[in-house]
């Protein structure tokens, strides 16, 4: 009989724990830590206001009961269902158009019980629908493939344009160029598409808002207008650049406590975090983003079939993409679009939806055969 | 044995497992291997974003740190200055001249203001304001040095409690206390005391006055000018931590102001105002001096104007019609006002012919009415045509006549005259504590190639011996030289800062008036006395001094001396036009042994000296005694 020590003993219980409600522990741990941080952040911001704490709190205990709910579920299941979620999430957004509620553009919609942005689905649905899509082609990818996939990602894309929310459809687009590129397709393909969809831009351009012009007119000259668009990307990199190497410490932000930096607690996070912790926090910060991306792709790679492949490594990288998208924005070398921080903004809709990606990447982890050839 | 049927279904079944069993999953190499390649190629452009943020992150954070912790103060710091009360002006006997006292402006902070179009509109329509009023506001949003709109100055509580109602329609607009300076006698002494008003453009150029961070008021002239470093005190200021509203979250220092210090003036406020008072429908200058120690004891030039109208954010309209009017209020006559200064002038040069021994007390001139110059066509007449007859210097004083004077000038020559004048203070400033003095004009041969280009003419030394011509005096230049005769040459520079006083620790701190002697050396006593004489003559010899049908005031005697100046041209006073009639001027001191006041009268187009400007001098005179008597018998 063995005898173990009490740490070792704590590890079995963990692992088995964990393997009992199909968890990937290390995955799980990390992103516990960013959503710890993201409450300090918060609670700083408000200077001490536990509200907004508890709030998010419920929003990230509804995000781990989906993430261990869907961890549950068998990937086939997923692949069966895929293109039911994915035709299902268009009609809402077309109901969207219809029916939306919200507050400069109409992106929720009003169930009565829940609001939610049907948006956001789509953040998961796309790359579960092309992973679909792909898990029974043959490799090499044809032309025709491309086409079909474009046409999947573009569809939504067009409907939260029309919202108008450019960000996530941006986001939207890179994850499934991400899916397309993992799923095999040629290089050359892709690129050439690429090009061409460039080629469209002017085309975009003039159906923007002008509001959504503003803001990437801003982006290429932000000094131009520091009262306007301007503004808060400014603030943005005050409250980065006064945090300095160590920050002025925890509570002790004075650009987010005294409002100077807008939107502290959601998409602007990140600044107020790097205000507070300095280079030495938002550097960790970013390092654990690293840790996150490279372990779901390092489960991407361990995955048994194309399907688990392309679908693990789409979300992964989507996530890592938000990140690079809302810090990029925050520290001056994106556009400012209006894109949550993963797993520390405050709000519910985004952390549930990541909480789920993050509960797909689990079921595919802890379901995959063990035979190998 | 299997039939065909059966041996299908099976088939058919296989493909469904086959399409949806994980474990029948078509994992072929050549996917996983490719999958395998793509995926580590995601990773390391992960990898490699990563790293380029990070480098972002060190530039921004660690490498523009100070720049940007200066930016995340300024946005979070404001200072907030607090005006230093400004000290008071006094005269010498302790009375007010200039105070301070508590009102509400009206304000609005520019930063807060979006649209500069609608706003005005805004509070046009609320506080039904007027054309006038929203014309100052307008140009208040053009000055860039102004942080602030002044909407309303000194509120009234009728319209304070008005504005309470409407704030809620014009959120922007916040009531401020201020302390705001009130002068007292504005008119009568509006040329000594100056008047404060908003720092301009040009007040930063100053390298006399010291502008202190956070003042936002300065003299701009007279003694609110001169003495700004004194009455100023220094502004307090408050660190505040703001909000991005602009709220106040904390005070995290505050410096509480000093308070300026009060000047006490050598004025005598009795006497200032009753010479004011003397002056009224006049223009023209009184200067009243104690030529014993340099005070001035009145300052008068007429008309003065309202300098409490300058307080007030005073439109450029109002002061275009102040500065255009045909009396000119705002020249301050007394230190600006260049006169000829006409027979008041003959005095100097008597003592000087005297001390330069080219006449003797007894050295006569025939006065026939007029002069005869060689090689000059017309005769120099004198104001009396048919002639003084026989004169020596005394007569000539007391007489005026000119044709006596005419001839010196010959005898002495422009050279001498020009050079001797400057030792009585004529040429130059006097330095009398204001700002703008002219230095008045005494014209010689260098002075006229400079600036006609032109060689001297003979006739022109005739002409400034009687105080015509080039010849340009201020009223205080006049008075300094009647205190160096008067003193025999030991005076004190006019001055009107009595002492200043630190109201906290009411210390007095007096003006040492021996510091600035004005010592003249007279050559011969004899020569003094023999020119004063002839002064006393002008005002106490009966049907001979031209001032002689002054009413004598007591006891005192008075000395003086008359003098018409010529406006234009010799027959110009016989114009009916006002503007063309002569200034009336008076030099006179008292008593006549032991001076204790010199009192100079000039009143632009009054006509005649005796008749206009002497009977001024003398009331003053009159007064000052009065007063002194009066101070005598109460103490």
């Amino acid at each position: 009989m063995n005898i173990l020590t009490p740490s070792e003993n704590r590890q079995r219980v963990i692992s088995g724990l964990s393997a009992l409600l199909r968890i990937d522990t290390k995955l799980f741990v990390m992103v516990m830590m960013v959503t710890i941080l993201g409450l300090f952040t918060i609670y700083s911001n408000t200077g001490g206001n536990y509200d907004l704490v508890f709030k998010q709190m419920l929003r990230i205990s509804i995000g781990i009961a989906a993430m261990v709910l869907l961890a549950q579920i068998h990937p086939d299941t997923f692949r069966v269902f895929a293109p039911v979620l994915y035709f299902f999430t268009i009609f809402l957004l077309v109901l969207v158009i219809f029916f939306g509620v919200g507050k400069s553009a109409d992106r929720w919609l009003d169930l009565f019980i829940i609001r939610f942005q049907p948006s956001e689905l789509m953040k998961i649905f796309v790359p579960l629908m092309l992973a679909w899509y792909y898990s029974d082609k043959p490799l090499p990818p044809r032309f025709i493939y491309l086409v079909v996939s474009a046409v999947i990602v573009i569809i939504p894309m067009l409907l939260i344009i029309k919202q108008p929310d450019l960000g996530t459809a941006l986001l939207i687009g890179m994850s499934g160029a991400v899916a397309i590129i993992l799923a095999g397709m040629s290089w050359k393909f892709f690129f050439g598409a690429t090009i061409s969809l460039a080629g469209l831009v002017p085309l975009l351009w003039i159906n923007l808002h002008e509001y959504q012009k503003q803001r990437l007119l801003t982006f290429f000259n932000p000094e131009s207008d520091p009262l306007g668009s301007g503004y808060h990307l400014m603030q943005s990199k005050i409250a980065l650049g006064s945090g300095g190497f160590f920050g002025k410490g925890f509570l002790s932000g004075t650009q987010s406590k005294l409002e100077f930096l807008p939107e502290h607690s959601t998409d602007f996070i990140f600044s107020a975090f790097g205000e507070e912790f300095g280079f030495l926090g938002t550097s960790l910060l970013m390092l654990l983003y690293l840790c996150i991306a490279l372990r779901g792709i390092s489960i991407s790679i361990k995955a048994t079939d194309n399907f688990a492949r392309v679908l693990t490594g789409t979300l992964t990288l989507t996530i890592f993409l938000y990140v690079l998208v809302n810090v990029g924005m925050v520290i001056g070398l994106l556009p400012v679009v209006g894109a949550p921080l993963p797993f520390m903004s405050y709000g519910g809709t985004s952390m549930v939806t990541l909480f789920s990606a993050l509960g797909i990447i689990m079921s595919i982890k802890s379901h995959q055969r063990i035979l190998r050839k | 044995m299997k039939t065909k049927a059966r041996i299908d279904s099976i088939r058919k079944r296989r493909k469904v497992e086959e399409k949806y069993s994980w474990d029948r999953m078509s994992d072929s190499d050549s996917e996983r291997h490719s999958h395998k390649i793509r995926a580590i190629i995601a990773a390391t452009a992960v990898i490699i974003v990563f790293f380029i943020y990070i480098t972002k992150l060190y530039d921004l954070q660690v490498s523009q740190h100070e720049f940007y912790l200066v930016k995340a103060e300024n946005n979070r710091i404001k200072i907030r200055p607090i005006q230093a009360l400004r000290g008071l002006i006094l005269d010498r006997n302790g009375e007010r001249i200039a105070e301070n006292y508590n009102t509400f402006d009206l304000v609005v902070k520019k930063e807060r203001i979006e649209d500069k179009r609608v706003f005005v509109k805004k509070v046009t329509d609320a506080l039904l304001l007027e054309k006038n009023q929203v014309e100052l506001i307008r140009e208040q949003f053009k000055n860039r040095r102004l942080k602030d709109v002044v909407i309303i100055e000194n509120i009234s509580m009728e319209d304070f409690s008005k504005i309470s109602v409407d704030q809620h329609v014009v959120p922007e607009l916040e009531l401020t206390p201020q302390s705001k300076r009130k002068y007292l006698h504005p008119l009568a002494t509006s040329h000594i005391i100056g008047y404060i008003a908003k720092i301009s453009e040009k007040d930063l150029d100053s390298t006399v006055v010291n502008i202190l961070e956070g003042m936002t008021e300065i003299g701009k002239t007279g003694i609110e000018r001169f003495y700004q470093n004194l009455l100023v005190g220094e502004p307090g200021y408050e660190k505040l931590e703001t909000d991005v509203q602009g709220k106040v979250i904390r005070t995290i220092e505050k410096h509480k102001p000093k308070r300026g210090l009060d000047v006490y003036l050598t004025i005598d406020l009795d006497l200032q105002k009753f010479a004011y008072s003397l002056m009224d429908g006049k223009e023209g200058s009184i200067v009243a001096m104690d030529p014993r120690n340099g005070d001035i004891l009145a300052f008068v030039s007429a008309p003065g104007y309202d300098t409490n109208l300058f307080t007030k954010a005073i439109s450029t309209k109002r002061y275009q019609q102040l500065l255009s009017r045909k009396d000119k209020p705002l020249i301050n006559r007394v230190i600006a006002g260049q006169y000829p200064p006409g027979s008041t002038i003959k005095p100097f040069f008597g003592l000087i012919a005297l001390d330069e021994n080219i006449i003797n007390a007894n050295t006569s001139v025939k006065c026939a009415g007029s002069y005869k110059l060689k090689n000059h066509k017309r005769p120099f007449g004198c104001w009396k045509k048919e002639g003084h007859g026989p004169s020596d210097l005394s007569y000539g004083i007391t007489q005026s006549c000119d044709v006596f004077f005419y001839r010196i000038a010959e005898m002495t020559g422009i050279d001498i005259m020009s050079d001797e004048l400057y030792k009585f203070g004529f040429g130059e400033k006097t330095y009398i504590d204001l700002p703008g003095e002219l230095s008045g004009l005494i014209p010689d041969r260098t002075w006229k190639r400079k600036a006609k280009n032109l060689p001297w003419y003979p006739g022109e030394t005739l002409n400034i011996g009687i105080g015509q011509g080039f010849l340009l005096t201020t009223p205080m230049q006049l008075t300094l030289g009647t205190a160096i005769l008067a003193t025999g040459g030991k005076t004190f520079t006019p001055h009107l800062l009595l002492g200043y006083k630190n109201i906290k620790t009411n210390e007095f701190n007096k003006y040492d008036y021996l510091q600035n002697k004005v010592e003249v050396k007279i050559d011969s006593k004899e020569h003094l006395e023999i020119v004063k004489h002839a002064m006393w003559r002008v005002v106490n010899e009966k049907g001979v001094g031209t001032a002689s049908r002054l009413k004598r005031v007591g006891n005192i005697e008075i000395a003086g001396k008359t003098g018409t100046a010529q406006v234009y041209s010799l027959d110009a006073g016989k114009s009916e036009k006002k503007s063309l009639q002569d200034h009336a001027l008076f030099i006179s001191y008292a008593p006549f042994e032991n001076p204790e006041i010199v009192v100079t009268v000039i009143v632009d187009n009054g006509g005649s000296g005796s008749a206009t400007a002497a009977p001024i001098a003398q009331k003053v005179i009159k007064r000052y005694i009065e007063n002194k008597n009066e101070k005598v018998a109460n103490k």
